[in-house]
């Protein structure tokens, strides 16, 4: 396997209403994160993208947002329905062929056009789950529910709210090999990245378990601070359980901007190794109802 | 509210799902420009600082260079041009389809411009004589009734449709490098 790092990571942050369109939202963050990595846009062998449609309610909404990356000369370039951690996974594939050696990966959401709560229906089992039109709150609160009658959380928690739906965009530049450190002073090497998704369909899974995190997971290793994309307390409950982090890693939680707060995650995890001096740290993201697929990337910094 | 049919393979179960989702649209600010210069006749694009290409409607950034552009790089272009290319329409009768009539959209280069506006009304020209090359300028609808599409993407109501301007045909070298 290649040895792939980040060298460089930019967001907006979570906005509220932004009235820009998706594109003139990524824009700036793409541009931060080609600077912040010193390498030129140029030089830019693959690009991925994560970002849905529906939220933007456009269709190929995702081809428009290409004019913030720049794409001519023509670019190489793909895109996922999804929350950009999975187009940093397409990106790593990428670079793992060996051909190019720089990457950007990156996302954007504009939740505040639309409500969530119907939207997110979309995404489940359309013949039992999808007709019920239960919003993403109250299906986290079946979970919660379930976590709290095993005796895993507090009965307070058990009772969730709708998550906050802001707007945001994200970038990273990786970069595989030797020029990862000759472009940035203390690289964040991705050591394992994977990810997994449990069953569609919420009436064959034990909501108390998170099997495809576990899977997906850190195994025995020991990191320093977990970035973890949960939106309320018991999902952080069932993530540390099912990645086995103790009281002793330093965890942040949080899952909004949709699409985007999973490579924010990541990001965040290589911000800590970048600026923060720490060792080994991972970022997680999530996507589906109730943590149904989960994708987990661990990051190490050089000793 | 399911129905049954019954097939060759044995009964199907139909269950009819109608989806509906509503979506608030925000009007960006280049584009809010973009149409308050169209209420007052006047068609707008950015300049990019970097590679001087124009752009109308502009975008607030140039796609080529990377460059973000804004008021500072305000140019008016003019409200003729030239047809790039176009595509006759034949409208299927579908229930609420307005169109009855065959009718042709075209990709319009307006002087000043250096991309097309897109999607633009052709009319006062037989559907067979469109061509590259054919000059037009823009019917503009009343003071009052303009209204800038509200995400900027082409001018709304303000222009109604193009008319050829019976000029001579701009040569292929003018047209040869917009393929859109």
């Amino acid at each position: 396997m290649r040895d792939v790092a980040i060298v460089s990571f930019a967001t907006s942050g979570s906005l509220p209403a932004v009235e820009d369109t998706e594109t003139q939202m990524l824009f700036p963050v793409i541009s931060e994160a080609i600077e912040r990595s010193g390498i030129p846009r140029a030089d830019i062998g693959f690009t991925c993208s994560g970002s849905a449609d529906y939220l933007a309610g456009t269709p190929f909404a995702f081809v428009g947002n290409l004019e913030a990356v720049g794409a001519w000369p023509p670019i190489s370039e793909s895109h996922v329905d999804m929350d950009g951690a999975w187009a940093l996974y397409e990106a790593w594939v990428r670079l793992q062929h060996g051909d190019v050696d720089v990457a950007l990966a990156f996302s954007s959401g504009i939740s505040s056009r639309s409500d969530l709560r119907e939207v997110l229906c979309l995404q489940n089992d359309p013949y039992y789950v999808m007709p019920l039109w239960a919003d993403h709150g109250s299906l986290a609160g079946l979970q919660a529910r379930a976590a709290a009658d095993a005796g895993l959380i507090p009965e307070a928690d058990a009772s969730v709210g709708t998550p906050p739906a802001s707007d945001g965009a994200a970038a990273v530049i990786l970069v595989a090999g030797d020029r990862a450190r000759e472009v940035c002073e203390r690289p964040a090497w991705i050591r394992g990245i994977e990810h997994r998704t449990d069953p569609h369909y919420l009436g064959v899974r034990d909501l108390t378990e998170v099997p495809s995190a576990e899977a997906a997971g850190l195994g025995d290793a020991p990191v320093e601070v977990a970035q973890l994309s949960a939106a309320h307390p018991h999902e952080e409950v069932l993530l540390r359980r099912a990645l086995g982090l103790g009281d002793e890693v330093e965890v942040h939680t949080g899952a909004d901007p949709l699409m985007v707060s999973g490579l924010v995650h990541i990001g965040e995890a290589f911000r800590q190794i970048n600026e923060n001096g720490r060792r080994r740290t991972v970022g997680h993201a999530s996507s589906g109802a109730c943590l149904q697929q989960n994708l987990v990337c661990v990051l190490e910094g050089d000793a | 509210m399911t129905d049954t049919a019954d097939t060759t393979e044995g009964p199907v179960r139909f269950m009819p799902q109608l989806i509906g989702l509503d979506y608030t649209i925000r009007t960006n600010p280049v584009a809010a420009a973009f149409g308050a210069a169209l209420a007052e006749g006047h068609i707008t694009g950015h300049r990019c600082p970097s590679c001087q290409r124009v752009y109308s409607p502009p975008k607030g950034y140039c796609p080529i260079c990377c460059v973000a552009t804004g008021a500072d790089d305000l140019v008016e272009v003019a409200d003729r041009g030239l047809i790039t290319s176009w595509t006759v329409l034949t409208p299927i009768q579908y229930a609420g389809q307005k169109e009855r009539e065959d009718y042709a959209l075209a990709s319009i280069l307006l002087d000043g411009a250096d991309g097309t506006i897109g999607q633009q009304r052709l009319v006062e020209v037989p559907l067979d004589e469109i061509r590259m090359g054919l000059r037009v300028e823009a019917v503009w609808a009343p003071p009052g009734e303009r209204e800038g599409d509200d995400r900027g993407y082409g001018l709304g109501t303000a222009v109604s449709g193009w008319r050829p301007t019976g000029e001579p045909d701009a040569p292929p070298s003018a047209y040869q490098d917009h393929t859109l």
